[in-house]
């Protein structure tokens, strides 16, 4: 195991070691250099993550930077704790990282070294927030890949829409960083400790006051507003509409569900002992009314957006909505689940990004409604071949891995009027891609649609490079999708993973049991690996993913055809879809005192958790 | 009612809401000058003994917490890139002769003895880092301070001849590869990421510490010439505002 152990700080060091040599010898280098070293640095990282997620699969791995082990029981150093699921996503952000470099090379006409020193702090921030065992590391990680994503954001800044969407993602997003470290610091005064299983420790004998609870709400809507929950998630439109296409694949694939993840890490080791288990139904009903209304409010406004990038922003948060749900239930089946959706769903949704380029810089505009019809060539093909599998992928279509991962929240016991929703969310945000899809490649439905909101015709493209002429060479074409395919093929192929549930849902089990990993980090005693029976999904299951699947294709047709209804359905849709929209109005003085307001009624309906 | 009326009248009793329950939170906090936690009681008694560096401070931040000093460190570097990648993407290539003549008397007079002691200061600053207080990323902050005189006491072409862009970009980007490269180093060692190699030395030299010495050094390094890019991007974007020596000899 000693050789494995050596890979944890590599994760990081590696993809930063790389990012600061450039930046360094910047002035010597050929142009070609910084593609290269950057590609198989980010290469390096997946290799090094899938190689964990094998080691770990009966132990994690606890990792002491500088060897500073803990002194009877008390933690000294930082600490990563390695274990398959917090690798697994690891391996999903350096894969899509290296899919969205081999991208650029040939997507940007001229990018400097800063661009690529940029995305691999970028990756490394999003490596260490996933492994880190330690509140504050978690928050410094958190910071170093906001950092970096403000300025990829805003990187085409000339065009004043990237200086709105960038500086809202930078302002509200700040706002959730300085959130969670007022909260962290009011945890750390109260327990001294940073370790997270240190802090759990604390709690189990001292129980939970005051400053602790606010502590923990302040710490949660940090993460929620990473992860664009609602009523958190107003910058989240805003950033991806203006963000480049390898940049907003990485955001929509990767960077904004993380934090969904490290917060269930927090929960479980930090408070959970420490709450009990008479909290935990306060806690499962605050998060689940999160995760509904993120999951339903996002699907309804990706139904109404014309703007492919917005279709996605919304789509994200949707989605994000759904793996919250199986973090929200406490299971550990709804844990796993959530985990392998959000891969398989963000390699989807990486692809469906990327794949976003090549209709934007090859058809000349990024708005459903003007491209109406427009790709019906022999050439569009293949681009609208890779729009329906990712858009029956994100329907959880069977037998294929959202399926799987979505029949995982599905089979967790409890909440029977939760799967529908879900069902009802996945269906109509992949409704959304189909319906696109259709209306842009098979011309179908009008070109013209009150719904929508549409860009006006002489609105520059936001985001993307300028072009001196619009179409793509075949060979371009083929270079730029092929990052696209494979992030599909292994989205789709790796529910064929042998025993893959089973061995996600025992390492699930493992990461909800803070006992045993108290003992692992502070004391070094491994524990038996949890039993937990093996998983195939129920005919239930089946039925919600069919539903899901059918649903989507039914709702795309709605979504074309939906005037046909008659006027009184559309004058309700109409004056629905205006309120909804006017609160997404892209005034970050509005975004502010949603996020205010969400933070106070997050942190008064948990004031009932002081013991 | 206009927008902007509408959303203060919401925030208002938002906000008074917010503040009840953040003082209800604070209320809850210990009170000032109880009992250390074990945390700080260990580094309190161990961290001059094991580290043997008298500033507990810098033995925390560069070795027990060196993982989070590394990236708070990255953290800075990004934010310089991220800063460069922006400014200078809106930037015209063209190089500028910017005439920007200093008017202050006190300042042309204060500029032989001011630039040499800031300096002197930010050097001292970081070198003594782990002895008495202060440390890299103070002492970097003061040395850009001496950078940023040479503009504001003499002239922009001369900040730009003192700080040619390779050599600043070469000591940042160095500054900060030296950091992940001790790190580096213990784990070619046979031992952990970060783990401490060199002789800690005897406490209160200068020559002690071990690894924190060198970490220290740059972590100074990497500020530094970080803020001295940061100066010379908004510089740029500055002396644009100001009519060039080309423009006024046409």
């Amino acid at each position: 195991m000693a050789e494995v152990t050596t890979l944890v700080p590599l994760l990081v060091v590696v993809p930063l070691a790389v990012a600061v040599l450039l930046t360094a010898t910047s002035h010597w280098l050929p142009a070609w250099v910084p593609d290269l070293a950057a590609i198989l640095a980010a290469a390096a990282v997946t290799a090094m993550s899938v190689v964990l997620v094998v080691a770990t699969r009966t132990h994690p791995i606890v990792y002491w930077f500088g060897g500073w082990r803990p002194v009877h029981g008390l933690p000294i150093g930082i600490t990563f704790i390695v274990e398959p699921l917090g690798a697994s996503l690891a391996a999903l952000a350096a894969l899509l990282t290296t899919a969205s470099l081999v991208f650029s090379w040939r997507y940007f006409e001229e990018v400097g070294h800063l661009y690529h020193a940029l995305v691999l702090a970028f990756l490394a921030g999003m490596v260490g927030f996933s492994l880190s065992g330690d509140l504050f590391n978690i928050f410094v990680w958190l910071e170093l890949m906001s950092v970096a994503a403000y300025a990829l954001c805003g990187y085409q800044v000339h065009q004043a829409a990237v200086i709105q969407g960038a500086v809202n993602f930078a302002i509200i997003n700040s706002l959730g960083t300085f959130t969670m470290l007022m909260g962290l610091a009011m945890v750390y005064a109260s327990t001294g400790q940073l370790n997270l299983s240190a802090i759990g420790h604390q709690l189990s004998a001292n129980p939970p006051g005051s400053a602790v609870v606010v502590g923990f709400s302040f710490i949660t809507v940090g993460f929620l507003t990473k992860a664009g929950a609602v009523p958190f998630h107003f910058w989240m439109s805003d950033a991806y509409a203006v963000a480049s296409a390898p940049v907003g694949a990485l955001f929509a694939g990767v960077m904004s569900d993380l934090a969904y993840h490290t917060f269930a890490r927090v929960y479980w080791d930090g408070f959970a002992p420490g709450f009990g288990v008479h909290a935990a139904a306060v806690i499962r009903g605050v998060l689940l009314a999160v995760a509904v209304l993120t999951a339903l409010l996002g699907a309804v406004m990706c139904a109404l957006q014309a703007d492919l990038k917005r279709q996605v922003a919304f789509l994200t948060i949707s989605h994000g909505g759904i793996f919250f749900a199986g973090i929200a239930l406490l299971t550990a089946r709804g844990l796993a689940g959530s985990t392998l959706y959000l891969i398989t769903d963000g390699l989807l949704k990486a692809a469906l990004f990327l794949s976003l380029a090549i209709v934007i810089k090859g058809l000349g505009s990024s708005d459903e409604l003007a491209l109406h019809g427009r790709g019906r060539q022999r050439s569009q093909v293949l681009p609208m071949a890779v729009f329906i599998t990712v858009g029956l992928g994100l329907a959880t279509l069977p037998p294929f891995g959202t399926f799987l991962s979505s029949a995982l929240i599905y089979d967790s016991p409890g909440y029977g009027w939760l799967p529908p929703i879900l069902v009802l969310a996945a269906a109509l945000t992949s409704a959304t891609v189909l319906r696109s899809t259709a209306r842009i490649y098979l011309g179908w439905g009008p070109a013209h649609d009150p719904l929508l909101t549409s860009r006006k015709p002489d609105e520059p493209e936001e985001g993307e490079p300028e072009e001196s002429e619009t179409g793509l060479g075949l060979r371009t074409r083929l270079w730029l999708l092929t990052p696209a395919l494979g992030l599909v093929l292994v989205a789709y192929g790796v529910a064929f993973t042998p025993s893959v549930a089973h061995e996600l849902v025992s390492a699930a089990a493992a990461l909800q049991h803070p006992q045993a990993t108290e003992q692992l980090v502070l004391h070094g005693q491994q524990s038996p690996p949890p039993v937990v029976g093996s998983y195939a999904p129920s005919a239930s299951a089946w039925a919600y993913g069919g539903s899901a699947a059918g649903g989507s294709l039914l709702l795309a047709a709605l979504g074309l055809w939906w005037r046909r209804l008659g006027r009184r359905v559309e004058g309700v849709a109409l004056v629905l879809a205006r309120g909804l929209k006017a609160v997404h109005d892209g005034s970050v003085g509005d975004y502010a005192v949603w996020f205010a307001a969400g933070t106070t009624v997050l942190a008064i309906a948990w004031t009932g958790l002081v013991r | 009612m206009s927008r902007v009326r509408r959303r203060v009248l919401f925030f208002v009793p938002v906000g008074i809401a917010m503040a009840a329950v953040l003082a209800w939170g604070l209320v809850g906090l210990p009170s000032f000058g109880l009992p250390h936690s074990d945390y700080a009681r260990y580094f309190a008694q161990h961290a001059t003994g094991q580290r043997h560096t008298t500033n507990v401070v810098a033995a925390i931040v560069f070795d027990y917490r060196g993982w989070d000093t590394m990236g708070e460190e990255l953290i800075m570097v990004s934010g310089v890139m991220g800063t460069a990648l922006l400014l200078r993407s809106t930037r015209g290539e063209e190089h500028r002769a910017a005439r920007d003549p200093v008017t202050s008397e006190l300042l042309t007079w204060l500029r032989p003895g001011m630039i040499p002691l800031v300096l002197l200061l930010g050097l001292w600053t970081i070198s003594y880092g782990y002895i008495t207080p202060g440390g890299g990323f103070q002492g970097g902050v003061i040395g850009a301070g001496a950078a940023l005189l040479t503009w504001l006491a003499g002239s922009y072409q001369r900040y730009q001849v003192l700080t040619p862009d390779p050599l600043v970009d070469a000591a940042e980007g160095g500054g900060a590869f030296v950091y992940l490269a001790v790190g580096l180093a213990g784990l070619a060692a046979g031992g952990t990421y970060l783990h401490n190699l060199i002789p800690l030395g005897t406490t209160g030299d200068l020559a002690s510490g071990g690894t924190i010495a060198v970490l220290n050094a740059a972590t100074g390094l990497a500020v530094a010439a970080g803020l001295v890019l940061i100066f010379h991007e908004f510089l740029e974007d500055y002396t644009e505002t100001v009519p060039d020596v080309a423009a006024e000899e046409r």
